[in-house]
């Protein structure tokens, strides 16, 4: 069989030749990739269940405070928010995370028992609790991380409370999660009378008026009632609340702290590589190999690294994904879900590290003078 | 009367902003086909003349002419080497990580053009130079014998009209030598090339049809 070179095989018998070099180096841009695939997607899937979260129980609006992170709004303004003629239910709810035990915390949400959210969720065992009474239900992925079920108790700040019911379905915000009467959890985090802010229904949109529109003019209603507070669309809410933003914030703070070292890792293999295959460049050189094609191969090398690296990365990414939504501590805030965008994204950003990291050798290789090229030793 | 294929106009090499003269001041002219020897004493400029010659460098004054266009002006001293220059060294410079017949189409990366026909061509070129059995051996599996046959193969891949070798025999016994130097002489006849050997051995030098002596950097008389 006649052997034929193509400029990829070159390329890549070039990569092979410090097999291991080659290696580490892939495995350092594959846990970068890794890293971006991992905390991306981890703070996307936080999103994703935001959004399911509000779209389960059919919330349109969230009303909460305008500044404050933690959102800290006066329960008694729900009577002013039911009479705003657009709105159909207003519930107050109050959001928390709690370590439960040392192993396991939980998304705590307080509602009233007679919370149109309720109708999101179905109980395998038992039902709703009652306002006033030191009881809770949790979700199966709770139960089951804590080994409860209904009647047994759990200890919460000091107070002892009845499991009352075990729900699934939902999100995994909420299977995760730990739901109890708003009175007991604001008198847990001493915040009677405060609520995180209002979960509202609106009534259907009137004929002739786009649900767009309807949406503007309800949050503008509410807003109106309410001065001081802000009314967001559902989804905007699930998108650009601060918890939402933080982990993103941090997924991608961390993510490009990852790439810089991966980019760093294929430019010092490059240059390395361009520095000892200096004579091999002269000789190319010599024998009619333009500049820009020496540039070129260093490029694909540079960029092959990045890609294959990428393809490692993301079957890392994806199993640490997979890892995180089975692990008590992130199971109740991640999925494993995995988009073709963030694949994309992933193999989009493991080709420009490549491209990147391979710019400065491949301009040096190029630029090399054919007869001081061959000259070195 | 026809114009040489190879003028050299005063040239001259300088290197170390000008304390060493490599070249000063060499003028000769070459023809299509013709096999010259260029010998010197080490450090007379001998290999920085032939380097000039093949564009892998540039004159700090005067000019090489090819077919009377001045190199790095007229022509592009990269197209030059890749499609006019054949390119043979002492060191044959193989690349260690190819294959015998993947190293001869290295050169032909250079122009594109198909994968399949670069493979036949190189192939064609290792049997024609007597290594058939050799042609998916790497470097190190080689004699040197065999390594600057393979060496010669690949600067014959472009079908150059000027083959250049700088000290081709300089590390090969004399049996290897007189080879590689029957088959350099022999290819020039055969395909009407033009052959210049830079050399320090006198019987290579004496036996080619001219010889050209370079001496601190100027052409003897």
């Amino acid at each position: 069989m006649r052997s034929q070179l193509s400029f990829a095989g070159f390329a890549w018998k070039n990569l092979w030749r410090r097999r291991l070099r080659t290696l580490l180096t892939l495995f350092g841009i594959g846990m970068a990739i890794g890293a971006f695939v991992a905390l991306v997607g981890f703070s996307r899937s936080f999103e994703h269940e935001w959004q399911r979260l509000y779209s389960s129980s059919g919330t349109d609006i969230a009303v909460v405070d305008k500044n404050f992170m933690n959102s800290s709004v006066n329960q008694a303004l729900q009577g002013k928010l039911r009479a705003v003629p657009v709105v159909a239910q207003a519930d107050p709810m109050i959001f928390n995370i709690l370590d439960i035990t040392p192993d396991v915390n939980a998304i705590v949400f307080g509602w009233l028992d007679d919370s149109y959210e309720f109708d999101s969720l179905t109980f395998s065992s038992g039902g709703r609790f009652h306002n006033g009474k030191p009881e809770i239900i949790v979700g199966e992925l709770l139960a089951k991380n804590l080994n409860k079920k209904v009647g047994d108790t759990v200890e919460l700040q000091g107070g002892t409370f009845t499991i009352v019911g075990v729900f699934h379905g939902g999100t995994a915000l909420e299977v995760g999660a730990l739901i109890m009467p708003i009175d007991q959890l604001q008198q847990i985090s001493s915040l009677q009378g405060k609520v995180s802010g209002f979960h509202v229904r609106l009534k259907p949109a009137p004929a002739g008026e786009s649900p767009e529109h309807y949406m503007k003019r309800a949050q503008k209603e509410i807003e109106a009632a309410l001065p001081g507070l802000n009314a967001q669309g559902a989804a905007d809410r699930a998108a650009n609340n601060q918890f939402v933003t933080l982990a993103h914030a941090v997924a991608w703070g961390t993510s490009c702290i990852a790439l810089l070292m991966g980019i760093l890792g294929i430019a010092n293999t490059m240059a390395m590589s361009v520095f000892e295959r200096t004579r091999e460049i002269g000789i190319l050189r010599a024998i009619g190999w333009k500049a820009w094609r020496v540039l070129l191969l260093i490029q694909v090398e540079a960029t092959v690294l990045g890609f294959v690296g990428g393809i490692l990365g993301i079957l890392i990414g994806w199993g640490a994904l997979h890892l995180l939504s089975t692990l008590p501590q992130t199971a109740s805030v991640v999925s494993a879900s995995f988009s073709p965008l963030h694949f994309v994204e992933a193999l989009g950003i493991s080709l420009l590290s490549g491209l990147v990291a391979g710019a400065y050798p491949a301009w040096r290789g190029a630029h090399l003078s054919p007869v001081e090229a061959l000259r070195h030793d | 009367m026809t114009s040489p294929q190879l003028e050299v106009r005063n040239l001259r090499k300088s290197y170390d902003d000008g304390r060493i003269e490599a070249l000063r001041g060499v003028s000769l002219t070459i023809d299509a086909g013709e096999y010259v020897a260029i010998s010197g004493a080490s450090g007379s400029g001998k290999s920085t003349l032939l380097q000039l010659l093949g564009g892998l460098d540039v004159p700090t004054s005067g000019e090489v002419l090819f077919e009377n266009a001045i190199l790095g002006t007229a022509i592009h001293l990269d197209e030059y080497r890749a499609h006019r220059i054949g390119f043979i060294f002492q060191a044959f410079y193989l690349l260690p990580t190819l294959r015998a017949i993947e190293n001869v189409q290295v050169p032909m990366l250079a122009l594109n053009g198909n994968g399949n026909n670069r493979a036949a061509r190189a192939e064609a070129l290792l049997r024609e130079l007597g290594l058939e059995h050799r042609l998916n051996q790497y470097p190190n599996e080689l004699s040197a014998g065999e390594r600057q046959r393979v060496a010669i193969a690949r600067a014959l891949a472009n079908n150059p009209s000027i083959l250049l070798a700088d000290e081709p025999t300089g590390n090969l016994d004399s049996v290897n030598s007189a080879r590689i130097m029957e088959i350099l002489t022999g290819i020039q006849k055969k395909r009407g090339m033009t052959l210049i050997i830079v050399t320090h051995e006198n019987d290579i030098a004496n036996a080619a049809p001219r010889h050209v002596r370079i001496r601190d950097g100027k052409v003897e008389a």
